[in-house]
């Protein structure tokens, strides 16, 4: 879904992501990369598939938008290093014609060096393009002028419809002041949030997204 | 052995006979089959001594015995006494120290459970007394510890107490697992002494429950009934006419009125109310009503800190209290000898449970068991009579043993391994006796062992899952990392509750406990109840919530979760029966009697289904369409069969329907008409296609998804914390619906999966009384009424929060159509 934001264009893809076509920037938020990992470390048994699928969804995104530039908006890395990681360092490769931005989030704890060698650049606190500053938690960013697109929360929203019905669908959510991103792993819960009238939520089903 | 000639029983004779007692004939059988080398069951009414009959068959044989040796060795255990309920314990140690004394039996008696003080569990360690007694779960937290197997060598005998109150739960699991390796350990060291006891009232089951117990078919085992019988006699109270009851709801606050000449008259009244937050609330309308009940009056339940539950024991023991509010905290065994008078508020919901409440009063042989039953809403009344008549004919439920569950068994085997380890060939047989894991295959205990080993199938193993390892020096499974095991014994049980927090005063002093989500609602300086007292919330601190006393007189109470009770079966068809009734101008009950103007209106508005007919109530109104159905059978099969009846109709249509039920009978709710006559209520009620049509039901229900919560937490796949001792790791935490979406979509061979699923269908739905319901609504009429406005029979259901929701429409539609509707709302206001 094409929508229109602070003067600019802004592609909702139903794979949790925003495109930006005049940019050629695609954003992503809340990756947590080596979350399974690391619960399996912890004596969690959690298949590894669910890494892999992230893996895999973020494939057919960069095929489908071909971006000269990835961002991810915090929360790329859940933990440590470990064999996710791994598996993601090998899977980077394939894009070494992108360019990766990682807007630093309170769970990427990895030391710079690493960073560097997965050939990821580190913005800290936020990375701004256009009217946009994209910042991991909304609420942080001193940057007045700009309209915060942040990530962190997990954004879910509930319609509700007659006869007691009820869906709940990870978000897109463009408020007053600021918007939050879904997180993009299918490992992660969902932060329910009530858009006022003059708010705008978009939800996002398996197969399109669609405005609440 | 002539046991009559021994040395012990004459001691204990004598003893008794000091005391101007006498052991009833049941006594005696269980003595002399205890020598003989017996294991079995004790089956009889409470007040008769129950457990007498097995403590002392145990004291006699020690008696008979020659002097044991050294004092201070760790393996001097010789009687592990298993209680589902930690207020059991001390009383039961009470009575059987002041025994020992008097007979002069050199022997210690210890408790453990939750409630032991650390410095008590170190001393067991150092030094185990002779005689323990135990809950299930810290019979697990003694084999997860390092040398537990020493313990268990000199011990003769096991006994679990109100194992009917075990055997239906994963707890009774937990019995059957602990039981079946301490058998293991005398095996190993060929000392095989352990005889194993239970100690049950009645159940529909009885003879299960003893093979439950002691699976050994080959062992010597046999059950002793005690040939006496329990007077009990029922009184409802009942309102001056119908009027004053509501159609709904559960408070009942309106009859309270007629309490207080039953406490005034009686010595003793315990009070049970079937949720923890509606005893906050009758204690509250009580004093309001009555406040001379100041001071005389208190709340006990699970949820209330260990030394006020304390505190009200002992004041019930010494008769201080007039009457006392519980929660079935209270439900079992103990005497409280000044108990004279039970009270019942809201439907028991099961002819066993009623039963049991009731023994509570006239706890002495040969008296009377007096309990009033006081009904929160209208229909209520009917459940009062019908339970009236299961308990005359003595019509009471089975409890159906719970088998195949590999939560537990995960469990179980993290447990031995962070204890002494574990070599998976002797476990695999040793489980394979129990009667819970009977039927496990060999490929399903590979599962579990390459999951707890391997974090998965082997074809993917995961180099750096942490969590058991074989030792290479023994060979025996164990858990290496200490953080993992502290962990573990943190969450040793088959209880799930939601994360709870400890409530303290600001000046010290603990009141009791509350859950997170309720504390996630209240702000500082919000009130709320707890153990009776309005208490005014400051902060949360190191996970404990800060309180001090408010000055005001009313506050909201918290909701505890859970503890919603399905009507039994066996109630289900006297209910039925008891509606065929409910016209008869000729019929006797009193609670009938009162309740006929409602049923007339049920009559004139719809119909009041008879034993032989199926009612459905089509009614439209604003809210949209809405179809009611009265099966009877209880919320759990309701809850089964409207998913059923569901996805039956919406294979007509595209369709989508909410789904509500009570105790008897449940409602589909749709935006759109729901296609409903004669031939399609026999389709849709049809036993055919059943097992395929379920399965198809539940996938697209909440239902399983539910049942993982538990396994989630048995399993150690989600940790909750503890109160007040362990903040979880952050970067931990997930829910168990995540790991059930991750499961359902890349691990569908996990068996903990397919347990959710499997409890469903077996456990909830019991699929032989769905069937048999389907049968008796095939060979019934159906009848098909469409009146204007809600009746008595599915007002209750409407206002039902617990709601599914199932349907066969693309999501975009429902969405835009879900959307259309509510603009047209906006419009229009």
């Amino acid at each position: 879904m094409t929508i229109n934001s602070h003067g600019e264009e802004l592609i909702l893809d139903q794979e949790r992501a925003i495109y930006l076509p005049k940019n050629k920037l695609l954003a992503i938020s809340d990756l947590h990369l080596g979350k399974s990992a690391h619960f399996r470390q912890a004596g969690v048994p959690v298949p590894a598939t669910v890494a892999q699928q992230d893996l895999s969804r973020l494939d057919a995104i960069l095929q489908k938008y071909k971006p000269n530039t990835l961002l991810i908006n915090g929360d790329m890395f859940h933990h440590g290093l470990n064999t996710d990681i791994d598996e993601f360092h090998q899977w980077r490769r394939k894009y070494q014609q992108t360019n990766f931005l990682l807007v630093k989030g309170n769970h990427d704890r990895l030391a710079n060096a690493d960073y560097a060698s997965m050939d990821i650049e580190i913005h800290e606190p936020s990375f701004c393009v256009g009217p946009f500053c994209f910042i991991h938690d909304a609420p942080k960013c001193t940057e007045e002028e700009l309209y915060p697109i942040s990530g962190h929360i997990h954004p879910g929203v509930t319609i509700v419809g007659r006869a007691k019905q009820r869906l709940k669908f990870p978000c897109f959510y463009f408020g007053k002041d600021y918007a939050v991103m879904p997180a993009f792993s299918v490992f992660t819960g969902l932060y329910n949030i009530k858009p006022k009238k003059e708010e705008q939520a978009y939800a996002v089903t398996k197969e399109s997204v669609v405005k609440i | 052995m002539e046991l009559t000639k021994t040395k012990g029983y004459k001691k204990v004779k004598a003893w008794l006979k000091a005391d101007k007692k006498k052991p009833f004939k049941f006594q005696e059988d269980a003595w002399q089959h205890y020598a003989d080398g017996y294991s079995g069951l004790v089956n009889a009414p409470t007040g008769f001594g129950k457990t007498y009959s097995l403590f002392l068959a145990v004291v006699i044989d020690a008696l008979n015995q020659p002097k044991a040796k050294g004092k201070k060795e760790k393996d001097r255990l010789q009687l592990i006494w298993i209680t589902p309920l930690r207020s059991l314990a001390k009383d039961l140690a009470r009575a059987m120290r002041q025994t020992l004394l008097e007979l002069e039996l050199d022997w210690m008696v210890g408790v453990r459970n939750g409630d032991t003080s650390q410095a008590e569990k170190l001393q067991q360690k150092k030094s185990m007394p002779e005689i323990l007694l135990i809950t299930p779960e810290s019979i697990h937290l003694l084999l997860a510890q390092k040398n537990s197997s020493t313990l268990f060598k000199n011990l003769k005998c096991i006994v679990a107490d109100e194992w009917h109150e075990l055997l239906g739960s994963k707890r009774g699991v937990l019995v059957e697992l602990a039981l079946s390796r301490i058998k293991g350990l005398q095996k190993q060291a060929n000392n095989e002494v352990l005889r194993v006891w239970g100690i049950s009232a009645t159940i529909g089951n009885i003879e299960e429950a003893m093979q439950v117990l002691t699976p050994n078919a080959e062992s010597k085992r046999i059950i002793i009934k005690a040939d006496l019988e329990k007077k009990i006699e029922i009184k409802s109270i009942l309102p001056d006419d119908i009027e004053t009851l509501p159609w709904s709801g559960h408070l009942g606050l309106k009859l309270a009125y007629k309490l207080l000449p039953i406490i005034e008259k009686s010595k003793t009244t315990l009070i049970f109310i079937n949720t923890r937050g509606q005893t906050e609330m009758w204690y509250q309308h009580l004093l309001n009503l009555e406040p001379e009940l100041a001071g005389q009056l208190a709340i006990h339940h699970g949820s209330i800190d260990f030394e006020l539950r304390n505190w009200i024991e002992d004041a019930l023991h010494t008769g201080q209290l007039k009457a006392v509010i519980a929660t079935s905290s209270l439900d079992l065994g103990v005497d409280f000898k000044p108990v004279d008078t039970v009270v019942q508020v809201g439907s028991p919901k099961g002819v066993a449970r009623f039963l049991q409440r009731a023994g509570r009063s006239g706890h002495s042989p040969y008296e009377t068991s007096k309990i009033y039953f006081l009904p929160t809403h209208a229909l209520e009344l009917v459940e009062a009579a019908a339970i009236k008549e299961a308990a005359k004919n003595l019509d009471i439920e089975s409890r159906e043993p719970v088998i195949m569950v590999f939560d537990t068994l995960i469990q179980y085997l993290v447990t031995l391994a962070i204890g002494d380890g574990f070599d998976d060939k002797i476990i695999y047989e040793e489980i394979k006796n129990t009667h819970a894991f009977n039927m496990i295959l060999p490929e399903e205990w590979d599962w579990v062992m390459r999951f707890i080993t391997y974090g998965g199938e082997s074809l993917t193993a995961y180099p750096e899952f942490k969590k058991v390892e074989k030792d290479e020096e023994d060979g025996l499974w164990k858990v290496k990392s200490r953080q993992l095991a502290m962990r573990h014994r943190l969450h040793i049980g088959t209880i799930v509750s939601d994360a709870m927090l400890k409530v303290k005063f600001l000046s010290g002093g603990y009141i009791g406990m509350v859950e997170e989500y309720f504390l996630s609602r209240l702000k500082p300086g919000d009130n709320f109840r707890l153990a009776g007292r309005v208490l005014e919330f400051v902060q949360v601190k190191d996970m404990t919530v800060i309180v001090r006393l408010s000055k005001k007189k009313n506050a909201i109470s918290p909701s505890w979760l859970g503890g919603r009770l399905p009507l039994s079966s066996n109630l289900g068809a006297v209910l039925r029966k008891k509606y065929n009734e409910a016209l008869d101008e000729n019929q006797q009950d009193e609670e009938l009697k009162i309740m006929r103007p409602l049923f007339q209106l049920q009559e004139k508005r719809s119909h009041v289904p008879k034993n032989d007919e199926l009612l459905i109530e089509l009614i439209n109104n604003r809210e949209g369409f809405h179809l009611f159905a009265y099966p009877f059978e209880g919320r759990l099969v309701h809850e089964v069969l409207a998913a059923l009846v569901a996805y039956r109709l919406s294979k007509l249509l595209p369709i989508t329907f909410s789904i509500a039920m009570n105790d008897y009978g449940f409602e589909l709710l749709s935006d759109i008409e729901i296609p409903m006559d004669d031939s399609i209520a026999y389709d849709v009620f049809s036993p055919k296609n059943l097992t395929q049509d379920i399965t198809l039901s539940i996938n697209s229900t909440e239902m399983a998804r539910r049942k993982f919560r538990d396994i989630a937490c048995i399993s150690g796949l989600v940790f909750q914390g503890y109160p007040g001792k362990y903040v979880a790791n952050k970067h931990l935490q997930s829910s168990a619906g995540l790991f059930f979406n991750v499961f359902s979509d890349f691990d569908k061979h996990n068996l903990l999966l397919r347990q959710a699923y499997d409890e469903v269908f077996y456990q909830q739905l019991e699929e032989p009384r769905l069937v048999a319901a389907l049968e008796r609504i095939q060979k019934s009429n159906i009848i098909i009424t469409h009146p204007n406005s809600f009746t008595p029979l599915s007002f209750p259901i409407k206002v039902d929060s617990l709601r599914e929701s199932m349907s066969s429409e693309a999501l975009e539609e429902r969405i835009a159509r879900m959307k259309a509707d509510s603009d047209r709302k906006l419009e229009g206001s």
